[in-house]
């Protein structure tokens, strides 16, 4: 076992961290007020190779080999210490792109890469409370309900959409969407979409019946790894800005990161978020080497991710105190922001004890 | 003893409020979150009700025909009137709740230490409409960017020039800071005598040199208005000091008062936390009720029941400490060490039950306008105004052992 990151894992992460750190960090409080990325992400973005890494290389994209969901979380990490919103927007390409890439057909995936290609963003939904109605006639689809909310969904032009026992592609063209700016992430471009009868060609389904079940599982690790990881991010930012503001404030005669209660908010949200970043990678380690427990790794990690960034940033807005309850300072965006990380794609726990009793 | 059933009087207080909260909160308390904006409709309307910025003033007034309290020592209910009345409010909309009663913070002050003249200078400042035609209201201005928690670092400073003080400093976290008509600011007027020179004065709006600073964009309670206030050598007459001067052996009106002040309204702030959390927790149980999980009813999954339950006992046990707190208070027992586990231990409950409620809706409760969202944002200020939970636990720290634990 060596935890050490190799030339290339490591080059990344200080690359990342550097963009997070001044350029996601610099952007945060401006696009969350605004409900809107700015203009330069999707050009830095591209340039640093964000949308098209999980494309491959002779389609539009950079993808060379197999896809490193290790480098995934490392990366992922850090882009949640910078910014969630704007993280989201960074990583929507990489699930869709993978599974068409892995289960789609010639057509869509000329239709998914030629879009992404050309600076297209396309995202995932997970109908986890079976909320729409899908008629499978003929090999194509006919799917009724309500999509989302769902992160980029206003922007995309495709949609990878996992419900019951059917994964497929959605292209959004005609699709009634509704831009909505929910109280996190909120420069991430999200929407629902009302789905009446639509038509999805049988050239979109990926996946049906048990082979769609393993598909959308494997699609879940993905993304529930990419999402823990940024949780860890997020949680471990939060508790730098805390750290950043305790040194500096003086009450009571004593600098406030010297009192107890306030190092032990602290010492336990790192240390959870220490755990959680170590719970990614391993999830993400057992995917690329195709481990059969890396789904339930990547579940667990999802578990403890969201537990350990819904703390941290509530305590991060409690070692503020008052300053922490206004816009002026970082921690209030970052405790709304935690909230997606637990209600994307279903409650993880509830799905967890679901999944554990239909097994017997 | 009568904690444990509610007399005739409080169950009018909750069932007249509760009607007020679900009819006339309830249905702008989304619109006033999104807007940021106070509810000056509702706060005129609900004068009506006797909701009046002056009502902790005018409620004892309005029953005896005086001010004062004619038998001070005989139990009182006016605390458990106050939590029934928090919770239910809160129920309704904490950031309404909070704009309703806002005054009340000034006005406490001025009703414990102010004398007639004052009492009608401030009665007389909150008469009618400002110039936006809305109702006239109140803030008390005590924190300060440098002091919030420990309040007794206060920079801003009173000194005296003949008959006049002449006041200079920054208040920071007012509420109705921006929109008031009548401040009680504090200030240092005795630098050398420390806690004991902080005094209270009534200042109007205005007073040359008075100037409200930025409206804060906060986390929640957003239909309350909360913002900055500048005191740029603003110049008070000497007859608006509440409790008379420290170097002239005024009875009262010194930092203890503040802190008595602030120790008989955290039963109230620990109720009105309760009250959130009971919103979220029904919220939760009515959707739990008619709601189906993949084809089976929710309420037969555990994994929700068992949350639910331990939500009602989280509530139960919050509700008890408070009503508690506020008995001990009517019945003038020493509540401090109770009233701060009493704020402390809603706030817990109304963070976790609002988080756990959010948690097991799902992605519905990312939507915008969704109410238990916006709970579990209101909640978060409950362990930090009025004194951060963790004020909360030194002061029961300090009650168990007499020392103050750093």
């Amino acid at each position: 076992m060596d935890f050490r990151l190799d030339d290339e894992q490591e080059m990344i992460v200080q690359t990342i961290r550097r963009f997070a750190e001044r350029d996601l960090r610099g952007w945060a409080a401006d696009a969350d007020r605004a409900g809107a990325p700015p203009d330069r992400l999707r050009a830095i973005g591209a340039e640093l190779g964000f949308f098209v890494d999980a494309v491959p290389a002779g389609s539009h994209g950079s993808l060379d080999g197999a896809y490193a969901h290790v480098t995934r979380a490392l990366r992922g990490f850090e882009l949640g210490r910078g910014c969630a919103g704007l993280a989201a927007l960074l990583e929507t390409n990489v699930d869709p792109a993978l599974a068409v890439a892995t289960w789609g057909t010639t057509a869509a995936q000329q239709a998914l890469f030629a879009s992404l290609g050309q600076g297209g963003l396309a995202t995932f939904a997970h109908d986890s409370r079976g909320n729409l109605t899908i008629e499978d006639t003929d090999g194509e689809l006919r799917v009724s309900g309500k999509l989302g909310p769902t992160p980029a969904l206003a922007t995309a032009s495709h949609v990878l959409i996992a419900a019951q026992q059917a994964l497929f592609l959605l292209a959004t063209d005609g699709v009634a969407r509704q831009p909505i700016t929910p109280s996190g992430w909120r420069a991430a471009q999200w929407a629902t979409a009302t789905l009446d009868a639509h038509r999805v060609p049988a050239d979109f389904v990926l996946a049906r019946g048990e082979p769609a079940r393993t598909a959308i599982a494997c699609v879940l690790s993905w993304i529930r790894t990419s999402l823990a990881a940024r949780a860890a991010g997020v949680a471990t930012g939060a508790m730098e800005h805390a750290e950043a503001y305790a040194g500096g404030r003086v009450q009571f005669g004593q600098s406030i990161g010297t009192f107890e209660s306030l190092i032990r908010l602290r010492d336990d949200a790192l240390t959870g978020a220490s755990a959680a970043r170590l719970m990614a990678l391993y999830a993400a380690w057992a995917i690329d080497t195709g481990a059969p427990n890396a789904a339930d790794a990547a579940s667990r990690a999802r578990v403890h991710a969201g537990d350990v960034v819904a703390r941290a940033t509530v305590d991060a807005v409690q070692i503020f105190g008052g300053y922490g309850f206004v816009n002026d300072y970082p921690v209030e965006k970052l405790m709304r922001d935690a909230r997606a990380f637990e209600a994307l794609y279903g409650d993880e726990r509830l799905g967890r004890v679901l999944a554990a009793k239909a097994a017997g | 003893m009568d904690m444990f059933h509610d007399n005739p009087m409080l169950q009018n207080v909750r069932q007249m409020l509760g009607a007020f909260a679900k009819q006339m909160m309830r249905p702008i308390s989304i619109k006033h979150d999104q807007e940021e904006s106070m509810p000056w409709e509702l706060m005129k309307a609900a004068q009506g009700v006797g909701m009046t910025q002056t009502a902790v003033l005018d409620g004892r007034k309005r029953l005896t025909g005086v001010d004062e309290d004619p038998d001070p020592k005989k139990p009182k209910s006016q605390a458990r009137i106050g939590v029934a009345a928090s919770e239910e409010l809160a129920w309704g909309c904490a950031g309404i709740a909070l704009a309703l009663g806002g005054s009340g913070l000034a006005a406490s002050p001025i009703a414990r230490m102010g004398n007639a003249e004052q009492k009608d200078e401030f009665r007389k400042l909150l008469k009618g409409d400002d110039a936006h035609g809305h109702l006239k209201i109140a803030a008390m201005a005590l924190s300060e960017p440098g002091t919030g928690s420990d309040i007794s670092g206060l920079k801003t400073a009173a000194r005296r020039d003949g008959h006049y003080w002449i006041i200079r400093g920054s208040k920071q976290w007012i509420t109705n800071g921006q929109s008031a008509s009548a401040y009680i600011v504090w200030a240092q007027t005795e630098p050398a005598a420390g806690r004991a020179g902080v005094r209270a004065f009534l200042v109007a709006r205005d007073t040359p040199g008075l100037v409200p600073g930025k409206k804060e964009t906060k986390l929640g309670i957003r239909a309350s208005e909360t913002a900055q206030v500048h005191f740029e050598d603003v110049r008070v007459h000497q007859d608006m000091m509440l409790g008379g001067a420290h170097s002239g052996g005024g009875p009262a009106g010194g930092l203890s008062d503040t802190k008595k002040m602030l120790d008989s309204t955290r039963p109230a702030v620990g109720a009105q936390a309760v009250g959130i959390a009971r919103a979220a927790y029904e919220y939760l149980l009515e959707r739990v009720r008619g709601g189906s999980l993949h084809g089976t009813p929710m309420a037969s999954h555990q994994h929700i029941m068992f949350e639910l339950a331990e939500m009602h006992m989280e509530i139960s046990a919050s509700r008890l400490l408070v009503h508690r707190a506020a008995w001990m208070a009517d019945h003038h027992l020493d509540n401090v060490a109770d009233a701060s586990a009493a704020k402390a231990h809603g706030a817990r409950t109304v963070q976790h039950v609002t988080h756990r409620a959010m948690v097991l809706l799902g992605e519905e409760a990312l939507e915008p306008g969704h109410p238990v969202e916006k709970w579990y944002r209101d909640a978060k200020i409950y362990d930090i105004f009025e004194g951060t939970g963790q004020i909360q636990r030194r002061i029961i720290a300090r009650h168990l052992t007499g020392q103050n634990p750093t």
